[in-house]
């Protein structure tokens, strides 16, 4: 018989471990992807397993926890945002899988003048630091933090809109790289998609620690101190 | 419409918003102040729980509505309890009307060591009502509400203690409708019950919300968000939070009350 | 395993202990009821019944005392049940439980132990004279009802104590008064217990004789009560009077009484016993 404390703690050092895995298979298919490391790309590919079986674990957690201690309040919130949260961890594990799988097809590694017209270094940049900051807000149950994603979002959003224009630019230029500049569109749209996650979770985040429901709301400024 | 008119219909609606209310209410059993300062206004037509650890004050609370309290020895009480507008602790109350008014089913199924017809029709026995046909009319219509007629229809002369537990507490029931009370108040009704009984009950609550003002008092925290419309929280004789079921539920202003519903303490 | 042997052979002995006990009495109580069977079954017919008592023992018979024994015990019923069964159920179910009721209570039951002849003395008194009743049937009844009534009223109380809280309780919500909480529920509820308390009581009186030698009851009387302010005898005074004759036939008279005053105490009971269990199956 395990004790609602107890196991909700569990659950608590599971989603943390499935950040920890997700931002470490985000961060090793950016350095993969930037450095064009094979090597590096099919460890992405080979932890994926991992990734997975992470996600099956803590969704059979959830479902037990709710089954076992019928939450209420601030702990059915807590399980609920949980399961959401994994949800979007796993598709960010995709994402760097999809990535990674790139550089283990093609063969020669991107232009280093090409990524930086496309701000990939700024991107990532970003995006990382997203990760970061959601993965701390989850920790300390922080939502301040939480809500600085929906900013640094705006970035992603804005390099995303400006690659086409660049690429329309080079593959006009020089039709015969086409095959590599979508390619490229590709990988800045996964982390475009990687970012939306992200903010999802921060969305969850706040819903758990302040019962505020932001789905399909505009994200406003100044939050709502927390309990 | 006149002004003056308009004004006190329209306060007298305000005013009927509220069946039941309680204003600065305080209790003493001798010495022990069980019950610190309590005002609440209860909705009519809705299921009202009280939830709260032992010794919490709510069953004490709950009791002030049919004044059963009078009974216990030092016992003491400040403030007004309202029914309808009406302060029942006026001098001019006849505290017998008003159980009539205010039905009571109790924790432990208590029917009376008679048959199941003269169970039923006691409330109205006691009245000085006598005609048979009114009787049998009222009964048979009580224990159908109450979903017991099929299962007793054959002997309503068989003694009420010969009944299942979960029988009996539904026997209570039709005995406390069959005097047309508007607010029924509940201890703990459930809790010397089956689960398969406590669903037929709490399906009947359910049922009765439309024609009675129901108050209910529980230890089943599942029990109070299942059946209820609003929610009290009580602890050491204060009244900590009272909001809409849903809201207690799934987001309590207090910790105290968060506290208390998952479990962490009580 | 020491251990255990010795707990079932504690257990064993006791057993046979208990036995002997109860068979002692028993035992004791037929040897009695035997011997006076014996002297005095066959002195009994109608006209032992029907006899007034005389000096010669063949002639005599027990139908004064008889009926003397019959009036006190209805006349001692009609005055104490009501009183006793009142008093009982003020103090149970409207009196406030203070420290002034908790007094009450004791001397009650301290009176139910005080030597009857004291109540003799009581009722010689207030009764014959002051209230200037005379050695009659009513005085006697009168004595006889004060000996009795903290008999009914602590049995009235404890079979109202024994019907539990939460009849009163659903009576009272149901908007019940406190009079028809104890008229439909109480009463009926607690009339076994009420019933055995009466039957405790009765048959002490029938069998009670010192008070009434105090207050006049005579040995010898020629005549059977025709109104409660007539003198009377009672049985057992009649069997003590006989008992002290020499003669033997008197003997047996006094046997041949003490077994129809025997007749009526079983009887009593009897009756009382099927009524109780009539009732508490109506409960149950």
């Amino acid at each position: 018989m395990l004790n609602l404390e107890d196991h909700r703690e569990i659950l608590n050092q599971s989603g943390l471990e499935m950040f920890q895995l997700v931002r470490k298979q985000f961060i090793k298919s950016k350095e993969a992807f930037l450095n064009h490391d094979n090597d590096l790309a099919e460890e992405v590919l080979h932890t994926e397993n991992r990734v997975n079986g992470m996600d099956l674990k803590l969704d059979r957690e959830c479902e037990r926890f709710i089954a076992l201690h019928n939450p209420v309040a601030g702990d059915l919130r807590f399980v609920l945002a949980l399961r959401k949260i994994n949800f979007d961890l796993e598709r960010i594990g995709d994402h760097a899988y999809g990535i990674s799988s790139y550089i283990v097809e093609v063969d020669t590694p991107v232009d280093k003048e090409v990524l930086d017209k496309l701000e990939f270094a700024e991107m990532y940049k970003a995006a990382l630091s997203m990760l970061d900051d959601i993965r701390d807000a989850y920790q300390t149950g922080n939502t301040k933090k939480a809500r600085k994603v929906f900013k640094k979002d705006k970035i992603l959003n804005k390099i995303n809109l400006n690659s086409f224009g660049v690429i329309s630019e080079e593959v006009q230029k020089d039709p015969k790289l086409i095959d590599q500049y979508l390619l490229l569109f590709s990988v800045i749209k996964k982390i475009e998609r990687v970012g939306d996650l992200i903010t999802n979770i921060g969305e969850e985040i706040i819903f758990y620690l302040e019962a505020e429901v932001l789905k399909h709301r505009k994200k406003k400024g100044p939050s709502k101190p927390s309990k | 419409m006149s002004k003056e008119k308009k004004e006190s219909v329209i306060e007298s609606s305000i005013k009927r918003k509220y069946k039941l209310q309680a204003k600065d209410v305080k209790v003493w059993y001798g010495d022990f102040m069980a019950i610190k300062g309590i005002s609440m206004d209860i909705k009519p037509n809705k299921v009202t729980a009280f939830i709260g650890p032992s010794g919490c004050g709510k069953s004490t609370f709950l009791r002030l509505f049919n004044r059963m309290n009078d009974y216990v020895d030092g016992f003491k009480m400040d403030g007004e309890i309202n029914i309808d507008d009406k302060n029942i602790n006026d001098k001019d109350i006849n505290v017998e009307l008003l159980r009539k008014q205010v039905g009571m089913v109790f924790q432990k199924p208590n029917p009376f060591p008679k048959s199941i017809f003269e169970n039923v029709a006691y409330g109205l026995k006691i009245q000085g009502l006598k005609d048979k046909k009114f009787l049998e009319e009222r009964v048979v219509n009580s224990l159908k509400r109450v979903a017991l007629w099929d299962e007793v229809k054959d002997d309503l002369n068989k003694n009420a203690l010969a009944l299942s537990g979960g029988q009996q507490q539904r026997l209570c029931i039709a005995r406390t409708l069959a005097v047309e009370p508007s607010i029924i108040l509940m201890d703990e009704p459930t809790s010397a019950l089956d689960p398969i009984s406590t669903a037929k009950i709490e399906e009947l609550i359910y049922k009765l919300k439309d024609k009675y003002t129901i108050v209910i008092v529980t230890h089943n925290m599942q029990q109070a968000s299942r059946i209820s419309d609003n929610t009290a929280f009580f602890y050491l004789g204060e009244l900590i939070e009272y909001d809409k079921t849903n809201k207690i539920f799934t987001n309590p202003e207090k910790q105290q009350t968060e506290n208390y519903i998952t479990g962490r303490f009580g | 395993m020491n251990n255990i042997r010795k707990n079932r052979l504690k257990d064993q002995a006791f057993k046979i202990w208990g036995i002997f006990c109860t068979l002692l009495g028993l035992v004791l109580l037929a040897i009695f009821i035997g011997n006076i069977f014996i002297d005095g079954i066959m002195r009994i017919d109608w006209e032992f019944i029907m006899n007034l008592p005389s000096r010669k023992a063949e002639k005599s018979g027990i139908y004064t005392a008889l009926m003397g024994s019959i009036w006190v015990l209805l006349l001692t019923t009609l005055i104490a049940l009501p009183v006793g069964i009142a008093a009982a159920i003020y103090l149970e179910e409207y009196s406030k439980k203070n420290k002034l009721a908790t007094i009450l209570e004791v001397n009650i039951s301290n009176l139910a132990g005080v030597p009857s002849i004291i109540y003799g003395l009581l009722g010689l008194e207030v009764f014959v004279r002051i209230m200037e009743m005379g050695a009659s049937v009513v005085a006697g009844s009168c004595t006889l009802a004060l000996l009795i009534l903290p008999i009914v009223i602590v049995s009235t109380r404890e079979a109202l104590k024994a019907v539990p809280k939460s009849i009163r309780d659903a009576s009272f919500a149901m908007g019940a008064s406190k009079w028809q909480t104890v008229y439909h529920q109480l009463l009926p509820a607690s009339f076994g217990g009420i019933l055995t308390g009466i039957i405790l009581a009765l048959s002490r009186a029938v069998g009670e004789t010192a008070p009434l030698i105090v207050i006049g009851a005579l040995a010898y009387v020629p005549f059977a009560p025709s109104s409660p302010m007539d003198e009377f005898s009672v049985l057992p005074i009649q069997i003590f009077n006989w008992i002290t004759r020499p003669q033997h036939g008197f003997v047996e008279n006094a046997a041949a009484a003490i077994i129809i005053l025997l007749l009526i105490t079983f009887v009593m009971n009897g009756i009382a016993v099927y009524f109780r269990n009539k009732w508490q199956k109506k409960f149950k």
